[in-house]
């Protein structure tokens, strides 16, 4: 077993039993931790209780074209790099959502095809709501510069579907 | 893993519904996520990411953890899954290639990861009991423990009290804290009363 120095040595320290120096620079510790931790840090986890009572499958995204990309650019010219095509799947729910990235917007298709009301969410708050029409299109425009994720709920009532966030 | 109730009881409740618990359990454990995530060296953008991923698969899941009681390992783990899942991405971007034996973070092992969770634990512990100290005993701890401590000078003009019983305040104050059933665990006694 690797010993990683004074940190450990401080926690095997204590456990038998603590002394009041020791008491009070355990606490003292305890605070200061507690501190490091950027109150925005903890507010997102506390936010994202949100989702504790929507009842959406996730959504794994299980292909994406850029772990081909690599391959492909080292075997063929770059400008014939295929367009990055993002797939996410919930076995679950037997859904799978589909993302072209091209130039200026995101082009979606739900499979198997059916209308949906999806809802684009960022991290940093924001929702905006879209619709896939009957054969389960949809755009996105402009691209999400940040981390986003959707949620896609079937009009036709089946389960609710929340993708993975993704960054592009 | 010990069974601490407090926190068998916190998931129950969360899981249940119980937003108070909910952000009482993200902020004793909001320090275990973050530990980790530094110590695979993630920028603050990515650390963001995973904890994004991390609090939202507790949400998900929080009702079918086997183990409430190992909700500190559950946490520690994910949270590791994520940050290693974060760092592939990130290189993949970065790099068009595979990246090179230098460039990738330093993986901690599982010592330190269960170093970690005996520390958030610890001081999770730490921090219920002091906050169910009597006021006065909150006050006169907070102000040792400032860096550097108050002087036993100002303690007594700020509490009113004798600068001669300062001494004894504090001794019974940490005894309350070292006898408190959050802490027992951690002293290897476990008294209670």
């Amino acid at each position: 077993m690797k010993n990683s120095g004074g940190d450990e040595e401080r926690l095997t320290e204590l456990s038998p039993g603590w002394g009041d120096e020791e008491l009070l620079d355990a606490l003292r510790q305890a605070f200061a931790a507690r501190r490091a931790v950027p109150p925005e840090f903890v507010q997102a986890g506390q936010n994202a209780f949100a989702w504790h009572n929507i009842d959406a499958d996730l959504a794994q995204l299980t292909y994406d074209s850029t772990d081909r990309t690599e391959e492909l650019v080292a075997t063929r010219a770059q400008e014939e790099a295929a367009i990055r095509v993002l797939t996410f799947t919930c076995a679950q729910a037997g859904l799978q959502i589909e993302l072209e990235v091209q130039e200026d917007a995101l082009a979606g298709q739900i499979l198997p095809m059916q209308s949906a009301a999806i809802e684009l969410q960022t991290k940093a708050g924001t929702q905006q709501p879209i619709s896939a029409d009957e054969v389960g299109c949809f755009w996105i425009s402009p691209i999400p510069s940040e981390d986003f994720r959707l949620r896609c709920q079937p009009v036709a009532g089946n389960a609710e579907v929340v993708t993975v966030w993704v960054r592009l | 893993m010990r069974d601490d109730p407090v926190v068998i009881a916190l998931v129950r409740r969360a899981a249940a519904g119980d937003q108070a618990a909910w952000y009482e359990i993200v902020d004793r454990y909001a320090q275990l996520v973050w530990s980790i995530c530094v110590r695979f060296g993630l920028s603050s953008e990515d650390i963001d990411d995973v904890s994004q991923s991390v609090w939202m698969l507790l949400v998900e899941s929080i009702g079918d953890l086997r183990e409430p009681a190992a909700l500190p390992g559950w946490l520690a783990k994910t949270t590791k899954n994520e940050c290693l899942r974060v760092l592939r991405v990130t290189h993949r971007h970065a790099h068009a290639g595979l990246p090179s034996e230098d460039q990738m973070p330093v993986d901690p092992d599982a010592v330190v990861i269960d170093e970690e969770i005996l520390r958030a634990e610890r001081d999770a512990a730490l921090r219920a009991a002091f906050a169910e100290l009597p006021p006065r005993c909150r006050e006169l701890l907070s102000m040792l423990m400032r860096d550097p401590p108050c002087r036993y000078e100002d303690i007594s003009a700020t509490l009113g009290i004798p600068m001669g019983t300062i001494g004894p305040v504090r001794g019974r104050c940490l005894d309350r804290l070292r006898r408190s059933p959050h802490v027992g665990p951690f002293t290897g006694g476990g008294e209670t009363g």
